[in-house]
């Protein structure tokens, strides 16, 4: 599977020199295994990949199938939509995923996103076949790659994380949730217990996993409530569930490419055991990895 | 308000100091002529690899995709025992320089991230096959002969 990430950023879009480096777009991830195409949420960073597919695109005969999942309809995670060229493209096959435990009609939320007073193109302007589904509690088998998905709570509104496996390789998209809320308050608190279990059950021997963790420990106190993890929680975490590779993701947008070089620095060698260690690094737009 | 062809001094009369013969307030401020502002200067993109050993040999790099590996047919020959015989490949595309593996047996890592394809950002360091190589990229002045 090749992953390559088109947005890490979190909350707003951060144009500028000082994010060049890690990129400034909002959260897009693609994961490309042969001809299957799953997209991992749809911020600013979409746009890119959008440009990318659609020349591929032009070029076949057959319709191109593209998945994409959203962890939560925040802006941060769908305002690429509306940019994504493949959707306006009749020989595109976009299937959109997303929970199902919305108030609204997923359909409904990202229609909304087009309306006139927010931007001049309505959604009926996609010339491509589009289907949005509401996610049941099956896992979903897409060409020969498993997609398991769980709901997340401590994010305002709730959030999605999904985990996509082929020949025993796992890659886990884990991003917008609180894990501090969860794992800083187990003692005598048994649904805390069982949503810390859930979640390392999920993360569990991951070859890469892709999280959120936007905050520094300084930070994290001022953040309570706001729906991201702090980075001790989220390394400690991913370590003690036997994760292979974590990508640190969602930077805050404060957050400039020198003082995400130097969080990588202080914490990329901290996690090693005597038979194991685990890689750390700070996600990157531009990067593609082969896992 | 005195203003003569060239300049115009404003002085705040609090502050007044010597400057040569002329009297200027320290907040002076001084208006430039709009004959004499500089339009853009022409500027070229100028990157380049610095291999990270005792030579420090470095190989400019342009608009043509740079092949790295152990043969002789690469542009960027690298005699290692780690090194793949076409081992990476840099190309410039949209204004940005990008590596790419080209199926060799130890990789390629960026800043220590084992990566098949990545763009390429000023100072990061590139590891192939056990050798360091720093990429730098620059803007410089272009000169009047378009160099």
């Amino acid at each position: 599977m090749f992953v390559t990430f088109w947005g890490t950023r979190g909350s707003v879009s951060t144009p500028g020199r000082i994010t060049e480096k890690y990129g400034g777009n909002t959260p897009c991830v693609s994961v490309r295994c042969d001809e299957t195409q799953l997209i991992f949420d749809a911020g600013t960073g979409i746009r890119n990949l959008g440009i990318e597919l659609l020349e591929e695109i032009k070029r076949e005969k057959d319709p191109r199938s593209l998945h994409l999942f959203l962890s939560h309809t925040h802006w941060d995670h769908i305002q690429g939509l509306p940019f994504f060229l493949p959707s306006y493209h009749k020989n595109t096959k976009l299937i959109i995923y997303g929970s199902h435990r919305k108030e609204r009609f997923l359909a409904s939320i990202l229609k909304e996103q087009m309306d006139f007073d927010y931007f001049p193109v309505s959604m009926t302007s996609f010339a491509a076949d589009i289907s949005i589904k509401e996610m049941d509690d099956k896992v979903i088998q897409i060409g020969p790659l498993v997609i398991d998905w769980q709901e997340q709570v401590y994010h305002p509104g709730g959030s999605v994380r999904y985990k996509i496996s082929v020949n025993g390789t796992k890659i886990v998209y884990a991003t917008d949730v609180e894990l501090n809320r969860i794992f800083d308050n187990l003692k005598d608190n048994e649904i805390n217990e069982s949503l810390a279990r859930d979640y390392m059950d999920f993360i569990a021997d991951a070859d890469l996993l892709i999280a959120d963790a936007q905050y520094t420990e300084e930070e994290y106190p001022e953040k309570i409530g706001w729906g991201h993890s702090s980075i001790p929680v989220l390394l400690d975490t991913s370590f003690r569930s036997n994760v292979k590779q974590l990508a640190v993701f969602h930077h805050d947008p404060q957050h400039s490419d020198k003082f995400l070089d130097d969080l990588w620095m202080e914490n990329r060698s901290k996690y090693h055991a005597d038979d194991r260690k685990m890689d750390v690094f700070w996600a990157r737009e531009g990067m593609t990895l082969a896992i | 308000m005195a203003k003569d062809s060239e300049k115009t001094i404003f002085t705040n009369k609090k502050d007044i100091c010597i400057l040569g013969s002329e009297k200027l307030g320290l907040s002076s401020t001084q208006e430039i002529p709009r004959k004499t502002f500089i339009g853009s200067i022409p500027t070229v993109q100028h990157a380049f690899l610095e291999v990270m050993d005792e030579e420090k040999k470095k190989i400019n790099l342009g608009e043509d995709d740079v092949i790295i590996g152990r043969v002789p047919a690469c542009d960027v020959q690298i005699m290692a025992n780690n090194v793949s015989r076409r081992h990476a490949r840099i190309s410039y595309c949209n204004e940005e320089y990008r590596i790419e593996d080209l199926g060799s047996m130890n990789g390629i890592y960026v800043n220590g991230v084992k990566v098949e394809k990545c763009v390429l950002r000023k100072h990061d360091v590139l590891e192939i096959g056990g050798i360091k190589i720093l990429f730098v990229e620059e803007k410089v002045r272009q000169d009047d002969d378009g160099k």
